[in-house]
């Protein structure tokens, strides 16, 4: 962490007092991912930048055990501006309860954030996913405090270039697809763990299986 | 009998509108050729300007004055809203007439038979901090008066005297010293009782009632016996409507949706109070935006749940509102429902906790809807048919559809429109083909071998062949 990460680290650590050590970590489902996730999972109330380098390697799938789980235990998921239809036979196959998914369409890029920070803010929401065009540093702090107000976690799928550029979210994830079909996972940055690790989960791709 | 009486002494200015304004405005009327202020504004007031002027007068005071044309039918519409407000407070409630003679057009009033409501507000002290709360919301001038008589309690409020009088012996004395100027008299009398030397209300009360009646008429001596408790003052009661119809028609046209805001916030908080009155809510009601050349736009405001927070209902309104694109100016609004419903909140405190969520969802999904459209905002569900593009459709938010619909794997990202492929290398085949045919007996006819394939790049795409018609690839999904 450089100095100003560190500061916003105190920060948050202030706001938030003890909430960083009881933080309620919903588990990714893979072992591999959870054994480098601080609390062992995806932590409520954070933000969670995700970075395929391509579609159609898995990167949605990463989620998806945490989504069933979440939509399991009755609370509710929402995909705002998806960049495809997110298909119902899949996300039934893969466990999720289809009553509890909400899809919000929207086109500009202020409604998407808008729409995101509402739905964060509400506590009936377990996990948050964003497709946003472009996001400002500024615009991530809100979806920040709005994750941390509702206790969610909110992932938001960017593009590849977004790596080179710093950004307040707590956990940063770029993705790839390996020579032998296994999704390698780099950890751009962890708040509360260990950043530059890398690791690889198996056969993400339901197809290929 | 305790009555509280509301005394509205700017509703000539304040039925055409709700909002301040720093400019000098006031409301003005025409007598023959003349014409008179009824009404003015703070910064009019600071300018030397009063009621009862001459409009000629006040132009040469203040030149940049703006008027309002009187509109006692204005004040009526207003004066009933604030009655079904009111109803809230108590089951009593008498809406009073607009006076039509602008000289006495400030003494417009409702009165609440309070007797029975205090015990249910604890006490007198927390139902007059629980009225007073939400008049304040809705923007009105007014002063209190808590009388044994209507007109008794009309005389105090005007008077200002905040101080309960419950008896007519009690009230008799409170307002001995009173000119009677407060009594809202029409000008000639008062203008009579002058030259005769009678300034307080305690020497017109000391003339022999006969003698009264014969030098000023018989109204007021009638007025005197209602005002004192010795003659019986039966007005009719208001009664709560089944349907909610109100309106608001300004005297000025209305450019900005910004503007309106404050309109709609007063009615919207009438309406709230409306239905408190009724303990119901509402799921559904209607806007209506009144122009002056063209047809009036109607907004339907929808809710998932029923509620009846005048705030959230704001909220929503003015999301839609927004981007709302307004024919002309407005020079009116109106605002109806006629289905009313519990509000989910009030059912039953069984899990409270469950219904509180449920609630939080539903108005969060209320107002991302009202912002982005109804449609832009659903729920998803499997439906029984092989054809990928048919096995899904959009579903209301939170519909229960756990259908059990058995497909092979299928990827979590479908393509809008199947796209065509142009392959050059055959990309490395990992499942296929599955071959899904069907729907001749309606309009998607279709035959495809689909695969699943594994591109260098590292994705991996579904696609098929199409075994009739054009032929060729097309990539239909990602495996995500």
């Amino acid at each position: 962490m450089n100095r100003a990460e560190t500061l916003q680290h105190l920060a948050w650590l202030c706001r938030n007092g003890r909430a960083l050590t009881a933080a309620v970590v919903e588990a990714s489902g893979w072992t591999e991912l959870d054994a480098v996730l601080p609390g062992g999972g995806w932590q409520a109330g954070t933000i969670v930048e995700l970075m395929p380098a391509v579609t159609g390697i898995g990167e949605l799938r990463l989620v998806l055990p945490a989504l069933a789980r979440i939509t399991g235990a009755g609370r509710h998921v929402t995909l705002i501006a998806p960049p495809y239809i997110p298909f119902a036979p899949a996300l039934a196959q893969q466990g999720v309860r289809l009553d509890r998914v909400l899809v919000i369409q929207a086109q500009q890029a202020e409604d998407i954030l808008w729409a995101a920070e509402q739905s964060l803010r509400c506590r009936s929401f377990g996990a948050v996913l964003a497709w946003p065009a472009t996001i400002r540093d500024r615009e991530i702090r809100r979806l920040q405090l709005a994750a941390e107000a509702g206790g969610s976690t909110g992932f938001l799928y960017r593009s590849l270039d977004a790596a080179r550029e710093s950004s307040p979210a707590a956990l940063r994830l770029k993705l790839r697809r390996t020579e032998n079909s296994a999704l390698q996972i780099d950890v751009l940055k962890c708040r509360g763990g260990r950043s530059g690790m890398s690791v690889k989960v198996e056969a993400p791709c339901s197809g290929c299986a | 009998m305790l009555w509280l009486c509301i005394a509205l002494p700017q509703l000539p200015l304040e039925a055409l509108r709700s909002e301040e304004t720093s400019q000098p405005l006031v409301v003005t009327a025409c007598e023959g050729s003349a014409r008179w202020i009824v009404c003015v504004n703070p910064a009019a007031e600071r300018a030397r300007l009063k009621q009862d002027m001459n409009y000629t007068m006040a132009l040469a005071l203040c030149p940049d004055v703006q008027k309002l044309e009187r509109n006692p039918a204005a004040e009526t519409a207003a004066l009933a809203r604030l009655a079904a407000w009111a109803y809230q407070f108590s089951s009593t409630v008498i809406l009073g007439e607009v006076p039509l003679d602008f000289r006495q057009a400030r003494s417009s009033a409702l009165w609440l038979e309070i007797g029975g409501s205090l015990k249910l507000f604890g006490g007198f002290r927390d139902f007059i901090a629980a009225l007073e709360r939400e008049l304040a919301l809705l923007h009105y001038s007014y002063q209190l008066g808590i009388g044994p008589t209507l007109e008794g309690a009309a005389l105090l409020a005007r008077a200002g005297i905040r101080v309960v009088i419950p008896s007519p012996t009690a009230l008799q004395l409170r307002i001995r010293n009173l000119p009677i100027a407060h009594l809202a008299l029409a000008p000639e009398i008062v203008g009579a009782l002058h030259t005769a030397g009678v300034r307080t209300i305690g020497l017109l009360l000391e003339l022999p009632r006969a003698a009264v009646i014969q030098r000023f008429g018989v109204q007021l001596g009638n007025f005197l016996d209602r005002l004192i408790g010795t003659a019986a003052d039966p007005r009719p009661v208001f009664r709560l409507p089944h349907h909610y119809a109100a309106r608001f028609d300004f005297e000025l046209e209305v450019k900005s949706t910004e503007a309106l805001l404050f309109p709609l916030r007063r009615m919207l908080h009438e309406f709230s109070g409306f239905l408190r009155a009724r303990d119901t809510g509402v799921q559904h009601f209607t806007l209506t935006f009144a122009h002056r050349a063209a047809a009036g736009t109607k907004l339907d405001i929808g809710l998932s749940l029923a509620d009846r927070d005048a705030n959230r209902f704001l909220a929503l309104v003015r999301e839609r509102l927004e981007r709302l694109e307004l024919p002309a100016p407005t020079i009116g609004l109106g605002l109806s429902a006629d289905q009313f419903a519990m509000p989910a909140a009030l059912q039953a405190d069984l899990a409270q906790g469950v219904l509180q969520q449920s609630e939080a969802l539903a108005h969060t999904i209320d107002r991302i809807a009202a912002r982005l459209g109804t449609q832009q905002v659903h729920g998803l569900r499997q439906v029984a048919d092989h054809r990928p593009e048919a096995s899904w459709a959009a579903a209301a938010p939170q519909q229960d559809a756990r259908d059990t619909v058995q497909f092979p794997e299928r990827p979590l990202w479908l393509l809008q429109e199947p796209k065509p492929l142009q392959l050059s290398v055959m990309p490395q085949i990992v499942v296929g083909p599955e071959r899904i045919e069907g729907g001749w007996w309606d309009t998607g006819d279709l035959q495809r071998d689909y695969y699943i394939v594994h591109l260098s790049t590292g994705a991996d795409l579904w696609v098929y062949r199409d075994r009739g018609g054009r032929g060729g690839w097309y990539l239909h999904g990602f495996w995500s």
